[in-house]
């Protein structure tokens, strides 16, 4: 690919647009945002994917209307999981299994049910849903106990999200897509996966993203910390010395 | 009103940060221990990463102590020659456990020891102190004065060559066993993440015989010293220390930690120990129920890592 070329694909992702070419159906994706900036204030994020499918004359008739679904995928990072046992009168961390290069925040977003939509083997296909990116392991297996703790688990701390309401249809050829990103979620880069089927048979799929980032004064924290540790310790240092002499100044009574 | 803590990656209540760092500063004002052992689970508690936890608590404790010892420095008692002999060996402990924890943690023990070795120090110290307290109390309460010490009494280890006379605290012992006492605290404390003034309140008081009043701004000294040397080795190693959340800690610590140190000063010797016994041994059993009662997940997310 020539650099123009590259420049110009890179940009489209960026912009959070994808164009495909309107042979069966097309796809145009916007993003409400491409970024989404951390301060002081954050308490997590909504962004909107506006998505039009594109038809002609030639394209062929669907009864059925679309079904749309879509994938929000973090950066990836390690997630350790770790189980109990019972030792004598005691329960222990016995074991644990360390899972490498999961999305530390994934979302599924659609506009019903996945299982309404489609079948096991094209959710498989799309990758919808974190365990996908996990080792696939024996049902009943220790491996799979440990799987399905980790998927429970990153549920419950809003890392894992699946939503079937997420999805509206405007008009059946116009929806919006509605990303809820808890404050918790990672910063970097997220890339959304979405596809176009019609009677469980994906037609198109588009790709978008944005970033998550510190801005302002949380970035100034973050950038000192890791890059300057010695003034940060010693500006941390010093803060907790003054103050500490600040408050037994102020109180004194003597 | 929420507020973003930069390196905890979250965010989390401005005036709960400030209640939390008020109540540990109380409690670490009043008895001279760091309040680590409370702190620290307190934070994970909230939600704040267990790295993060552990290294900002060091801040929070080293603030609780300055404004802690400033006081206890006003009313002259602290002994700073005794302060200066723990500091040396609580030196040398925590590079010691350093070492220790790197072992267990590469051999898959950590775990285990940390629990363990909470359960068992928290509850024997707990138990003794209630049980001594109680004691003093109830021989009070029918007009006998018990003295710690009965004049001229010398512990075996207070005889050990190099011996020193600490004016203020009115002991005359040999600098080997104080040197001793530091180290193994520095060392506990660096394995289990916390000051250990749990620890050096106690064994002064009981080994030593330092009078309390004494007792409790010399351990604030030398958790100071520790606490400001393990907030440059979590900054700078570790990268966990969240200035944010450290500030709304040590605003609501150092405030508290006042009002605990004027309320230490009222109370008598017997009741203070009774009072630190009652404290110790409910984090002790606290840490008991955790590993005896049956979880109610067996599965936990222990660490998530983002890759840089």
């Amino acid at each position: 690919m020539s650099a123009p070329a590259a420049r110009a694909l890179l940009a489209a992702i960026w912009l959070g647009l994808a164009v495909s070419v309107p042979r069966a159906e097309g796809i145009i994706l916007a993003l409400s945002t491409r970024e989404v900036a951390i301060t002081s204030t954050y308490t997590g994020a909504e962004i909107t994917v506006f998505g039009l499918i594109e038809r002609d004359a030639q394209t062929t008739p669907r009864a059925g209307g679309y079904d749309i679904v879509a994938s929000v995928r973090g950066p990836t990072g390690e997630v350790v999981v770790q189980r109990k046992e019972k030792y004598g009168p005691v329960w222990l961390t016995e074991n644990r299994r360390r899972y490498a290069k999961v999305p530390l925040f994934f979302s599924t977003l659609s506009t019903k049910p996945l299982a309404l939509v489609t079948d096991e083997e094209t959710r498989s296909r799309l990758k919808l849903g974190l365990e996908f990116y996990l080792p696939t392991a024996a049902p009943g297996s220790d491996e799979f106990g440990f799987r399905n703790a980790l998927l429970r688990l990153r549920r419950e701390e809003r890392a894992l999200i699946d939503d079937d309401k997420a999805i509206t249809m405007i008009r059946p050829d116009l929806f919006t897509a509605k990303i809820t990103l808890p404050a918790t979620a990672p910063t970097g880069l997220y890339v959304v996966d979405l596809s176009v089927l019609a009677e469980g048979v994906p037609l198109r799929t588009a790709q978008g993203g944005f970033v998550v980032r510190k801005v302002g004064f949380d970035a100034f924290v973050a950038n000192t910390a890791r890059f300057s540790p010695w003034t940060y310790a010693l500006f941390t240092v010093a803060m907790a010395i003054l103050l500490g002499w600040i408050a037994n100044a102020v109180f004194r009574k003597d | 009103m929420q507020l973003y803590l930069p390196i905890a990656e979250l965010p989390l209540n401005l005036f709960l940060l400030i209640g939390m760092g008020g109540a540990i500063g109380f409690i670490s004002g009043l008895f001279g221990v760091g309040g680590g052992f409370l702190l620290t689970p307190l934070l994970i508690f909230v939600g704040v990463p267990a790295p993060v936890a552990v290294a900002t608590s060091s801040v929070h404790i080293a603030a609780s102590s300055v404004t802690g010892s400033l006081t206890y420095w006003r009313r002259n008692a602290v002994d700073f020659k005794l302060g200066l002999v723990l500091i040396v060996g609580g030196a040398a402990g925590t590079v010691l456990g350093v070492f220790f924890f790197n072992q267990m943690r590469k051999l898959g023990h950590l775990d285990l020891v940390i629990t363990l070795s909470y359960v068992t120090l928290l509850m024997s110290v707990g138990i003794l102190m209630l049980g001594e307290s109680l004691r003093a109390m109830f021989r009070q309460h029918r007009n006998r004065t018990v003295p710690l010490r009965l004049p001229g009494e010398h512990r075996w280890y207070e005889g050990l060559p190099l011996r020193m006379r600490f004016h203020r605290s009115k002991i005359s012992t040999s600098i080997l066993p104080l040197v001793v006492l530091g180290c193994v605290i520095g060392f506990i404390g660096t394995v289990l993440g916390i000051g250990g003034g749990f620890l050096v309140v106690p064994a002064l008081i009981y080994l030593f015989r330092v009078p309390t009043s004494v007792v409790v701004g010399t351990s604030l000294l030398q958790i100071l010293v520790t606490m400001i040397i393990a907030t440059f080795l979590h900054a700078t190693i570790s990268q966990a220390v969240d200035v944010l959340l450290a500030l709304t800690l040590v605003v609501g610590g150092v405030i508290g930690a006042q009002f605990g140190a004027r309320t230490g000063q009222s109370l008598k010797g017997e009741q203070f120990r009774l009072l630190l016994a009652l404290l110790i041994l409910s984090v002790g059993f606290r840490f008991a129920f955790d590993i005896v009662g049956a979880p109610l997940d067996r599965f936990s997310i222990n660490a998530v890592e983002l890759e840089r």
